[in-house]
């Protein structure tokens, strides 16, 4: 049984049809009257006669015409509230289709009563007009319920019947109009034969009742089939909505490059889109003795406290789901499912769905959903909630596996980096006296050794830097930045570096400049290794320039000017590949990775910004870059 | 009573723990050192000290951070001042790696963040300025 609600929307939809019919009777009205004044006007030119009674008939169905234009037109705001729309019957009220339904009664009788009086002027059950009578019940049966069908064509049927009765009595005159002129040749006996006019009546009566069943019939099976239709396409569109949530679920999964941001995510989405109170992730440990709550959304914090730590061994039901069980519970309060069933009673919750979250063979643990319904999920939820355990495992597993990637970079750097750094720290110690004088051509060597290894330190941070952010998770989620505000941060240090060389370094921030998509770190590398670099290649005295405006094609063009050694016009095609360093550069110093501007290239890459260089030896370089 | 100024010094590169001990003993600071976070903490447990130099990656990834997070959430260590020193760039232990995040999801336990190589004037520098600063704190309280 659907809900009642369905049935009305359903009744609604379908009652749509006869808003937008119920113009057809009026625009057929005027198309009779025009044919038949013309029919009139033919036969006064061919055979000088005027047939005044049907020009009266006429004239009365034009009145009649006229009166529905005008109600049609007092209904049309209550049409269109509901027609047009989107759902087509969703703003369409019962007490406006009671409305329509008297306007629809209202013209089909007049329409039979004229069409009655038609058939008595011209020639009873004999006249060819009651063929029209038939046409009359099909608009019925299409516009109005199958029962008002039926009993229009009874009471057409008796009328005919009466009139028939009064011809046989010769108690009504008849105006045979048609008959009285060679137009169509007339027996004036053989209405007057009861016999043939009562088969010709039944004829009639026969065609009229079997053309309301044919009609109404069709139109109940178009109507199953339609509403059958409607059901699909509902079906249909859940299914789209349904689908398309999960999407944007697993993109918002895929974007997240914490675990914790990423099960949240999954948590609440899948709450939403499952249409349930809660849900919740939790996972094994290392050792795939315990499950820990990763990710609760919709469930208390006192809930979750009484199961932080859940020993597999002690549940059943989890142990169960570790071993690859589906859980869809209708009723918790039928059987003994859990070891504590008066914590879940508590929490309200009535159903659920547990699933294993599986990559291939492995187990990560056990993803929830629970309503506070009874019987709330059906076998087509469990199969979806299904489909959502599995890629949200998936994307619990990618991440997992990039973030131990990234973590290995780290700790192998890391590990690189701290003999370098015990070597640099004990040669400091040498260098500075702390264990006894040292002569300058010790010094001196000592500093080499020094600046060798502080390269060899920046080398392994460029190359760490520079890997991870070659790594997905490195994307981050772009948004609205204040340019200025991140290189005022900078500047300090800048300002800093620059006065240690003695270089003059300039910072001119046009006002009001718009933001752009982008996020604080990838802008701050962006303005370290540029400015850095500009600074490295200037010798003391020299001056380094940086400017932030507004660019003409929208966005903000960042240029860094610089007086330094430039930069060979051969060398510009490689100026962005690994490792590459001019000659006149590494003459100029050796501290230098080569990885600097392939870093700033690969972030306006990722900013879908970009950069050019112009540059003369001896005189300075000015690298311009487009944030759009 | 000793008034010389008591650093602990706790990392598991003893090359780097012999470069710290001459640098603080040139200044004549008493130093006493540890190899890994458990060591350390049974140092401190036997006598407070008035400084620790701690580096994070030792017996375990995050060796130095539980240390220091053990500390502050004992009344009688919680005040001791920490400067922390690792390979590890500060950008990446604020804002990196999710080892780290678990940890820094509290507020940030230590005094001072130095990055390796360390300097020996720039630590001497460090570590005056927050001793001067906490015996201000202590003698307020």
């Amino acid at each position: 049984m659907q809900p009642g609600y369905v049935l009305v929307k359903e009744q609604l939809f379908f009652r749509k049809e006869l808003i937008e019919r119920l113009p057809w009777l009026i625009r057929l009205r005027w198309a009779v009257v025009v044919f038949g004044f013309a029919g009139c006007g033919a036969s006064y030119f061919f055979w000088q006669w005027l047939p005044l009674p049907l020009m009266a008939l006429l004239s009365g169905v034009l009145c009649y015409n006229l009166l529905f234009l005008f109600v049609w037109r007092r209904l049309s705001p209550f049409k269109s509230q509901g027609v047009h729309s989107g759902s087509g019957s969703s703003f369409i009220r019962a007490q406006d289709i009671l409305r329509f339904n008297i306007f629809a009664h209202a013209q089909i009788s007049l329409d039979l009563f004229v069409l009655c009086v038609a058939i008595w002027y011209s020639g009873g059950v004999c006249s060819p007009l009651a063929l029209f009578v038939i046409f009359h019940i099909i608009l019925t049966g299409i516009l109005l319920q199958p029962l008002s069908c039926y009993l229009y064509g009874v009471l057409v049927s008796l009328a005919l019947g009466g009139l028939l009765w009064l011809q046989q009595g010769v108690h009504s005159p008849i105006f045979p109009l048609w008959y009285q002129h060679v137009i169509l040749p007339h027996d004036g006996n053989s209405v007057a034969n009861d016999f043939i006019g009562i088969v010709r009546y039944a004829t009639l009566v026969a065609a009229v009742l079997i053309t309301a069943f044919l009609v109404t019939t069709l139109k109940l099976s178009l109507r199953t089939k339609g509403r059958e239709l409607l059901r699909l396409s509902k079906a249909l569109d859940a299914s789209n909505t349904k689908l398309t949530a999960l999407y944007d679920m697993v993109k918002e999964m895929g974007m997240s490059t914490e675990s914790k941001v990423l099960m949240d995510s999954a948590t609440r989405r899948a709450a939403g889109i499952m249409g349930v109170k809660a849900c919740s992730i939790k996972l094994l440990d290392d050792q795939h003795k315990k499950l820990r709550f990763a990710s609760t959304y919709g469930l208390s914090e006192d809930y979750i406290k009484s199961k932080e730590s859940i020993d597999i061994q002690k549940s059943p039901i989890n142990r169960k789901i570790i071993d690859g069980a589906v859980y869809a519970i209708g009723h918790i309060e039928e059987r003994d499912y859990f070891a504590y069933p008066e914590d879940i009673r508590k929490e309200g919750i009535a159903s659920l769905i547990c699933l294993p979250l599986r990559v291939e063979k492995r187990i990560l643990g056990v993803f929830c959903v629970y309503s506070d319904a009874d019987a709330s999920f059906t076998e087509s939820d469990v199969q979806f909630f299904a489909l959502m355990a599995d890629l949200t495992a998936m994307e619990i597993e990618k991440l997992n596996t990039q973030l131990n990637r990234i973590w290995f970079l780290q700790k192998a750097a890391h590990q690189l980096r701290s003999p370098l750094h015990a070597v640099v720290s004990m040669l400091k110690i040498l260098q500075k006296g702390y264990l006894g004088e040292v002569n300058v051509k010790q010094k001196e060597t000592v500093q080499r050794c020094e600046k060798r290894l502080e390269l060899l330190d920046s080398l392994v941070k460029d190359l760490l830097s520079l890997s991870i952010r070659r790594t997905a998770l490195n994307h981050d989620a772009l948004q609205r930045v204040q340019v200025p505000e991140v290189l005022r941060v900078l500047s300090g240090l800048f300002e800093s570096q620059a006065r240690e060389k003695t270089i003059d370094i300039i910072f001119h921030i046009d006002k009001n400049l718009p933001t752009v998509m982008a996020t604080d770190r990838l802008l701050d590398d962006l303005f370290t290794n540029l400015i850095s670099n500009a600074l490295k290649y200037t010798p003391p005295g020299g001056k380094v320039t940086v400017c932030l405006a507004r660019a003409e094609e929208g966005g903000i063009r960042l240029e860094v000017t610089d007086t330094g050694i430039g930069i060979p016009e051969q060398d510009f095609s490689r100026l962005f590949s690994e490792f590459y360093r001019a000659e006149n550069a590494k003459d100029f110093t050796e501290t230098g990775t080569g990885l600097g501007l392939v870093i700033v290239k690969e972030i306006l890459d990722q900013l879908k910004g970009a950069i050019s260089v112009s540059s003369h030896i001896g005189e300075g370089s000015t690298f311009v870059c487009h944030l759009p | 009573m000793s008034c010389v100024t008591d650093i602990l010094v706790i990392d598991d590169d003893k090359d780097l723990v012999e470069s710290m001990r001459i640098i603080l003993e040139s200044r004549q600071y008493g130093v006493r050192v540890a190899y890994n976070g458990k060591q350390g903490y049974e140092k401190i447990e036997a006598k407070i000290p008035d400084m620790i130099i701690l580096d994070v990656m030792m017996a375990t990834d995050t060796d130095g951070f539980d240390l220091a997070y053990k500390l502050k959430h004992q009344l009688e260590y919680r005040n001791i001042p920490i400067i922390m020193a690792t390979s590890f760039p500060q950008k990446m232990a604020e804002e990196g790696s999710e080892k780290f995040q678990h940890i820094l999801g509290e507020s940030w336990p230590i005094s001072h963040f130095i990055e390796k190589p360390i300097d020996p004037e720039d630590l001497l520098i460090v570590m005056e300025k927050i001793l001067t600063e906490h015996k201000m704190e202590m003698n307020q309280s």
